[in-house]
């Protein structure tokens, strides 16, 4: 029953998802500097999460920050179940549990290009420009590495190390304006097994949302208020916005970034405001609509001109 | 106006651009008003945050400031004719003559408004926590917690004054307390739509249930 509730509610993702991408994705005869073995690993990347089971320890560094969790990933019939669990800090637990296999966002069809490339659809190919050489020795696997270059100015870097065998994402740099390493995120040790580790002492757990279904979206009248009239070539939407709701989400398969609008009461003083926390970049932005004050905030692993030039072209009507 | 003009006005303000965005908009912004309205936009928002208080955001100088960069152009380019010396002197004279045009585009908001206002905005915190955000929301509260004085935002409906350096600190503590309200909302998404997995849920500060 479960399952075929969110069997159900990903087919309208897919649909969602696939439509944009068909429209979105230029068809070009080449795709110039594309690494077609680099474009392969992505793709293997992309597809190992739904192969294999792992359970590991991960640690997150943003600048001087370090956190430390436990994952574990479990492939079964049909569906995925995995967790994560604080190590350090607020020792929260997340959980997704029944996961369709079949039920693939767009941020990860954004990564599989496969047939495309040779049709010359460049997609992701045309964003940033990837290149494979030997990687390291990450939590005891012997890693290749993926490095991603961003084509321009709109998204960041990535250094990343895939299990050589498995292309499990073992090790990932997120790479800022010059060269500098904004967030890294490794896996200490890791063992390829399906079974859930308990017995961590947790301090809540929370569900692991999904996108809603389509009869929980209310009727387009209190849904169209507003807009974002720009986003960076490449990023797609990541479902369906829900009615009335004041958040909007785009990917390019590799970023994120989530776009809130706030109507206010009152008039508010035109201005901006960024703060940063290692790759993650909140810039809240007042603007005013013929007399209506709102309050648009960008949140994602974006530059903060990106996050600009997107609160720039929010639309907003009454 | 086209995205590579706009990506190099955007950069451009934030002293990021290179000589060749610099030749572009240069070249740009003599024919081109939506441009021109666009720079003067952004410097309006940046000199606002960062507390100029300058009127007359309607008058338009930048003829004159044109006329001011092709005289000078001139005249540099009588007295260097050396190809960096030039993009040097380049970006001087273009950016001394756009100082001027930021600052006299500059306005002054004309509303002051509440800091509660401010951080009341919203209304309702759909995770049912508002207690963490509400405690640091108020840029009025901030002002006072910089001079040592921790005060709740609870200061009721009535407008409150809002000193002008405020504005600045009070947006940057918003675009704070907003990462805190909606980081988990978009890891929810980054979750599905990005290779890491459940990480993205680690860069929360704080998850709610």
């Amino acid at each position: 029953m479960l399952q075929n509730l969110l069997r159900y509610r990903c087919s309208h993702v897919l649909l969602a998802a696939l439509s944009l991408i068909t429209t979105g994705v230029a068809s070009a005869a080449v795709c110039p500097g594309a690494d077609a073995a680099a474009l392969s690993w992505l793709d293997k990347m992309s597809r190992s999460v739904r192969q294999v089971s792992y359970n590991g320890v991960v640690t997150l560094q943003r600048g001087d920050d370090m956190q430390v969790m436990q994952i574990s990933h479990s492939v079964g019939e049909g569906t995925i179940s995995e967790r994560l669990t604080e190590l350090t800090g607020q020792g929260a637990q997340v959980e997704r549990a029944d996961h369709p296999l079949d039920c693939i966002h767009p941020g990860h069809r954004l990564l599989r290009l496969g047939a495309d490339l040779q049709a010359g659809r460049c997609g992701i190919a045309q964003y940033y420009r990837f290149s494979v050489t030997d990687g390291e020795r990450v939590a005891g696997r012997m890693a290749v590495r993926i490095r991603i270059e961003p084509r321009d100015m709109y998204r960041f870097g990535y250094v990343m190390q895939l299990d050589g065998e498995t292309a499990l994402l073992l090790k990932a740099e997120t790479i800022g304006r010059g060269e500098k390493i904004l967030e890294k995120f490794q896996f200490a040790n890791l063992s390829y097994s399906g079974q859930i580790l308990d017995g961590t002492e947790v301090n809540l757990v929370h569900e692991a949302q999904h996108p809603l279904p389509p009869a929980a979206v209310p009727t387009a009248s209190d849904g169209n208020k507003w807009g974002v009239g720009w986003v960076p070539r490449g990023f797609i939407s990541t479902d369906i916005p829900v009615g009335g709701g004041g958040r909007r989400t785009y990917t390019d398969g590799l970023a994120v970034f989530s776009v809130f609008l706030e109507e206010l009461g009152q008039e508010i003083r035109p201005g901006e405001g960024v703060v940063h926390r290692g790759s993650t970049l909140s810039y809240t932005r007042g603007m005013r609509f013929t007399g209506q004050s709102v309050l648009v905030t960008v949140i994602g692993e974006v530059p903060v001109n990106t996050a600009r030039m997107v609160a720039d072209s929010v639309d907003w009507t009454p | 106006m086209s995205e590579r003009k706009h990506e190099s006005l955007s950069a451009l303000l934030d002293d990021e651009a290179n000589e060749l965005e610099l030749e572009r908009v240069l070249s740009h912004i003599a024919d081109d008003d939506d441009l021109r309205q666009t720079w003067v936009r952004y410097n309006a928002v940046c000199a606002t945050v960062s507390g100029h208080q300058l009127a007359h955001m309607e008058l338009d100088i930048s003829t004159q400031v044109r006329q001011a960069i092709a005289a000078q152009k001139t005249t540099a380019a009588q007295r260097m004719p050396s190809a960096v010396h030039n993009a040097t002197s380049l970006r001087q004279r273009f950016l001394r003559p756009l100082a001027s045009l930021a600052i006299a585009a500059s306005v002054a908001a004309t509303v002051v408004i509440g800091g509660q206002q401010l951080a009341r905005i919203g209304g309702v915190d759909p995770y049912g926590n508002g207690q963490a955000v509400a405690a640091s929301a108020s840029p009025v509260g901030l002002v006072n917690n910089l001079g040592a004085t921790t005060v709740q935002a609870s200061y009721g409906t009535q407008t409150m004054p809002v000193l002008q350096p405020a504005t600045r600190t009070a947006y940057r503590e918003l675009a704070r307390q907003r990462m805190h309200k909606y980081m988990q909302e978009h890891a929810e998404q980054a979750a599905l739509n990005s290779p890491q997995g459940l990480i993205p849920f680690a860069r929360v500060p704080r998850i709610r249930e």
